[in-house]
């Protein structure tokens, strides 16, 4: 299902067609509801739109909706450690050059089957990289884990993808999944 | 923690003393009948009962006021609103402040932090590593343990004289019961009596429920190991309250699992939520909370403790409090090192240390060693509920019959464990290991929307030995923020405990493949001394003043009116969590005092 920006942006992909330079596609993206803290603008676009690719909106929230994009900035502002936040933004300067160098754009101007190509090829590098020194692991496990904590730990992701209930008053041991539907946020 | 910082002003001391006039406050203002130095699991109780029988009583406390309800200031916070990603606290942060509190992995977050020390502001040397979790603060670890109560049982009471380990229990568990049956009755024990020898029953509340999969484990298991009883966690949370706990403002558990940041419904036992409330309620009760206890005084003609010694962690100031009768209850290590920090004449080598026993025989209760197993087969099945418990299997080995007996190794060690199901988590990148490709979009949110596969576990907690190199001793060198000297540590565990390990590991794969579980895995994660959270054994109770610090009362066997009724006092440490015995030991030895108080042999 495409979203509104998805939308937007495959409506000025058509209009523009390939003479439209890049600045005036990123243009196209919509301008971003909250100001970024540790991310530039830039940035922040770009985690906006590799979080809703990661948790995308279904019949609940997506990443964005959650906030996802903000909790990720507030974590490089004051929860990651400086290797862990110099790994991150190398990370997003890199999806812009490998979106360039494949498509001549950067990574929010491409098409969502462009964009998903290029995070399947980071998985699949990462996942042969082997453990290594955490200094030389790969940017993109930490972002999905980044994106995927924050959405789950969201409001909109805890009570509505997942189920949440603060206060059980009671265990019961042995209930039919079917009657819950979904798992717990918290344990 | 700085003890002078943190949530809410200290509460002073309400009772004829004027704090503006340190150096005009007579002796008679700064004396009581009972001073008892710790507010956490021991010295609430040291301070309940002696309150409750009559004994104006002093608490003193290094760290700063947690009031039960109004000091939990993460008590009710969603996940959303933490700070953090999934309030875990920033690597530089954890490495800068917390280097040994952050090592149990588990215990400090942001949503705890407050109930853990800075180990920056309170340091010790590691001779060996030590893991020395620790609180300061009202309530102490009262706050944050673990809350699994259960009694040694008679062969772990007559276990060292029978194999000639570090010296005889000077009571036997006849001595106890009828304290761990008070104990129970006041704090709120959930469990299921199981007419054990090796674990015996007690006064409990009803216990808390096993899911689907522990049913079937305990029914499979002991089908093909019957000697090893599958029972419900014992833990001190109310399933269904007395009068008397209701009273108090308590009521039963409400399964939210966040125990450790304190319980807004008073439903498991902590100093602050039940034994210092009781004791307030007597009007007996002064808490003096910044008042770090450096030394006892020793009055040579007397030849009795005439009080304590204190600097004021706000004033720095020195200040005295004297009283006909002193409880240590600052937990193992800093009872200890009172004792030894309160050197005189009568006293070189530390207070009532002619044995030179002071600081040796540390125990703990190895862990970090068990197995796993996946149960697929439940896949249709879930839980509601929170369940701040677990399953118990008792100790098996080594009961004293042949069948149980061992060639490897002496005593023997329980196993807690549980099922559940992984949550969303579950495929977030695990240290060290090479992140497997995850996918994204709308399938892999619906799979991580759904619980993930049942897993069981069971992790051995171990008995260790009393070794008397095994110790802790005072440093003059490593001086702490407010110039005291401070501990260094060095324990190991030894021949005995490794081959015990190995059995750990090796009896729960068995039990979890007897229940037909997939995928089980035998592992040995580790353990450094300490990890247990468990010390013990620093000035440990005997029958004779020259190979023991305390008697058969948790007196000091060269001076009578002090009592050290924490963990110090531990002659053995048994498998078992060791918190109600040093509740049931600290209410015994209350009455003691006060009976001998009123006999004048104090």
């Amino acid at each position: 299902m495409l979203n509104r920006r998805d939308a937007l942006r495959g409506l000025a992909l058509t209009v523009g067609g390939t003479a439209i330079g890049w600045a005036a596609r990123a243009a196209a993206a919509p301008a971003l509801a909250w100001t970024p803290v540790a991310l530039t603008s830039g940035q922040a676009r770009l985690v906006d739109v590799v979080a809703e690719l990661i948790i995308p909106a279904t019949d609940t929230p997506g990443a964005r909706q959650a906030g996802v994009p903000q909790f990720i900035d507030r974590a490089l502002a004051d929860y990651l450690d400086k290797a862990q936040s110099d790994r991150l933004r190398a990370g997003l300067e890199r999806m812009d050059a490998d979106a360039r160098a494949a498509q001549g754009d950067i990574f929010v101007a491409l098409t969502p089957q462009q964009q998903v190509e290029l995070l399947t090829g980071y998985e699949r590098e990462a996942s042969t990289m082997g453990s290594g020194a955490p200094g030389e692991s790969h940017f993109f496990p930490m972002l999905q884990d980044l994106v995927t904590v924050g959405y789950f730990t969201s409001e909109p992701g805890a009570t509505l993808a997942l189920r949440y209930d603060p206060i059980p008053g009671a265990y019961d041991g042995c209930v039919p999944l079917a009657q819950l539907g979904r798992g717990w946020a918290t344990r | 923690m700085p003890p002078s910082g943190g949530r809410g002003p200290i509460r002073r001391v309400e009772w004829g003393v004027n704090m503006a006039n340190l150096n005009g406050r007579t002796r008679l203002e700064n004396t009581y009948d009972a001073i008892v130095v710790g507010s956490g699991i021991t010295g609430g109780w040291a301070a309940k009962e002696l309150t409750q029988k009559g004994l104006k009583t002093l608490v003193l406390e290094r760290g700063p006021m947690v009031r039960h309800l109004e000091d939990y200031p993460t008590a009710t916070t969603d996940p959303w609103q933490a700070k953090y990603p999934q309030g875990q606290l920033p690597p530089e942060e954890l490495n800068a402040h917390y280097a040994v509190q952050k090592r149990t992995g588990y215990t400090l977050t942001e949503h705890t932090q407050h109930f853990f020390v800075r180990d920056d502001q309170n340091p010790y040397t590691e001779e060996s590593r030590y893991d020395w979790i620790r609180g300061y603060h009202v309530g102490g670890r009262s706050l944050t343990w673990g809350r699994q109560s259960y009694r040694h049982s008679p062969i772990d009471f007559e276990a060292n004289a029978r194999e000639g380990i570090g010296v005889d229990w000077p009571i036997r568990y006849e001595d106890l019961a009828p304290w761990y049956d008070y104990v129970e009755r006041f704090i709120g024990v959930s469990g299921q009596n199981e007419g054990l020898a090796q674990l015996p029953d007690g006064q409990y509340q009803p216990p808390m429920a096993m899911n689907c999969v522990e049913k079937a484990f305990k029914a499979k298991s002991e089908a093909r190991f019957p000697e090893r009883r599958i029972t419900m966690g014992r833990t001190a949370h109310l399933t269904e309250p007395t009068e008397e706990q209701l009273s108090l403002g308590r009521t039963k558990c409400q399964y939210r699992n966040l125990c450790i940041r304190g319980c807004p419904f008073g439903a498991y036992f902590s100093s602050n939520s039940a034994s210092l409330v009781a004791a307030d309620r007597t009007g007996n009760l002064v808490i003096r909370p910044g008042s770090i206890v450096t030394s006892l005084i020793y009055d040579e003609k007397a030849g009795r403790a005439s009080g304590v010694r204190i600097l004021d962690a706000e004033t720095r100031q020195e200040e005295e409090f004297y009283a006909d009768v002193v409880f240590l209850c600052a937990s193992a290590f800093n009872s200890a090192w009172i004792l030894m920090n309160s050197t005189s004449s009568r006293f070189p080598n530390g207070f009532g240390n002619a044995s030179d026993q002071l600081g040796r025989n540390v125990m703990d209760h190895h862990l970090g060693v068990g197995a796993s197993g996946e149960a697929p087969e439940f896949a249709d099945t879930y839980y509601s509920g929170r369940r701040p418990n677990g399953i118990y299997v008792p100790r098996f080995r080594n009961l004293g019959d042949a069948a149980t007996q061992r060639s490897d190794y002496l005593r023997g060690f329980g196993y807690q464990g549980g099922a559940s199901r992984s949550g969303w988590d579950r495929d977030l990148t695990k240290p060290g290991a090479t992140p497997a490709p995850r996918g994204f979009g709308a399938e892999r949110k619906a799979a991580l929307s759904q619980p993930g596969p049942w897993v069981i576990g069971l992790g051995g907690f171990g008995e260790i030995l009393p070794y008397a190199d095994n110790r802790i001793t005072l440093n003059h060198e490593v001086r702490d923020q407010f110039g005291l000297p401070t501990l260094s540590m060095n324990v190991t565990i030894r021949e005995n405990e490794i081959a015990m390990r190995r059995d750990m590991q090796t009896a729960a794969a068995e039990m979890l493949e007897a229940a037909g579980f997939k995928n089980v895995q035998g592992r040995d994660s580790g353990y450094a001394p300490g990890l247990g959270i468990h010390e013990m054994g620093t000035a440990r109770m005997g029958r004779d003043p020259k190979t023991s610090v305390l008697n058969a009362h948790n007196q000091v066997h060269e001076c009578k009116n002090v009592y050290v009724t924490d963990g110090a006092a531990m002659t053995s440490a048994s498998c078992v969590n060791p918190s109600l015995t040093y509740m049931a030991l600290t209410a015994r030895a209350a009455d003691h005092a006060v009976q001998a108080r009123k006999r004048g042999e104090l």
